[in-house]
């Protein structure tokens, strides 16, 4: 039997389930953190099997560790997780963040991430009380970029990210978002 | 709900926010080299979350090790992706060590493994140069189990007794 450790919503938009990170989650995560789809985030070619693995066990600790953290998100059409989204506050981060990755190269444009978002920087303002909202970005992820400018964020310069080579950009407030 | 053990002097329980500063400052120290090496906070912070994590994707994991209200390490079930088997494992943190909490705690967390956990064997995966943590492993009546896999080169398979022997 598995202790429940994780207190996590469900949360619904049209399209989409989001829920807690789970074991499962791992058989599409892995072969997505070992791509050159996550050079961004900290994957990469070169990284194992292990590193896979250590990652689903972070996104699922940091939920007890902060009261928050990213949720999973599945297609009500189908059973695959395809991304994980929503908060984030590791160690070392500058301030919360809304973070968002898509893990199944086949679920990208077709406005999931913009549709999960939406909903959990909603989430994020309406039930967790934040006021503001950041999201990093590498200045070479383009498509990140783009989400971010079709969620209304603007580049903070005086902001500064985790790494050198992170753009913040600022989320519209909760008293703008909520109105 | 983690399980919570509790034993003569100790209580083991499930890994919570208050006890990120002890765990970060055992990573910052040289004690860290035989636990997977020196780590700087960010880390640290990641292979804290990573043991709660544990639990939740394995269902079961490292408690907490407390003694008069303090964390004084971990100690516990270990599986993560790519061990060859499930391994019982101990972190014990900067000044208590040598008075026998690892081995108290141990012996509890082996009891609930081979009790409510199911578990029919267990290993400990040690690193040849740790020279406490082997003779923490014999005390505990495991020997050296040449023909098991590893999950590394620096390491040597310790096996436990078997759930018979330790109830015996």
């Amino acid at each position: 039997m598995t202790p429940h450790v994780v207190d996590v919503p469900v949360l619904e938009t049209e399209r989409l389930i989001l829920r807690a990170p789970q074991a499962s989650d791992f058989d599409v995560l892995a072969p997505f953190v070992m791509s050159d789809r996550a050079n961004f985030i900290g994957g990469g070619v070169d990284k194992d099997i292990s590193h896979a693995w250590r990652i689903l066990a972070i996104l699922t600790g940091h939920w007890p560790l902060r009261g928050y953290g990213v949720f999973v998100l599945v297609p009500k059409d189908g059973d695959a997780p395809i991304g994980s989204m929503g908060p984030w506050y590791p160690e070392g981060w500058p301030e919360p963040e809304l973070s968002w990755t898509i893990w199944d190269a086949n679920a990208e444009g077709k406005g999931y991430a913009f549709e999960a978002m939406v909903e959990i920087r909603r989430y994020a303002y309406a039930v967790l009380g934040w006021e503001t909202a950041v999201s990093y970005i590498d200045a070479a992820n383009a498509r990140s970029i783009a989400l971010a400018e079709r969620m209304g964020c603007v580049i903070d310069a005086d902001a500064n990210g985790p790494d050198p080579d992170d753009v913040v950009y600022r989320h519209p407030s909760a008293s703008e978002v909520l109105a | 709900m983690i399980p919570t053990l509790t034993t003569e002097r100790l209580i083991l329980r499930g890994p919570e926010t208050r006890d990120w500063p002890a765990f970060r400052d055992f990573f910052a120290s040289d004690r860290a080299v035989h636990a997977g090496g020196l780590k700087d906070a960010k880390q640290a912070w990641t292979f804290f979350a990573a043991e709660i994590g544990h639990w939740h994707l394995r269902g079961f994991g490292m408690w907490t090790v407390e003694q008069d209200g303090a964390p004084i390490g971990l100690v516990g079930c270990w599986y993560p992706e790519t061990w060859p088997e499930r391994e019982i494992g101990w972190l014990i943190w900067d000044g208590f060590e040598g008075r026998g909490f690892a081995a108290e705690a141990a012996r509890a967390a082996r009891a609930h493994c081979y009790g409510p956990f199911g578990w029919d064997t267990a290993v400990s995966y040690i690193h040849r140069d740790n020279t406490r943590s082997i003779a923490l492993a014999e005390r505990l009546g495991c020997q050296r189990d040449v023909g098991a896999v590893h999950p590394n080169p620096d390491t040597l398979v310790f096996r436990h007794p078997a759930p018979a022997e330790v109830a015996a």
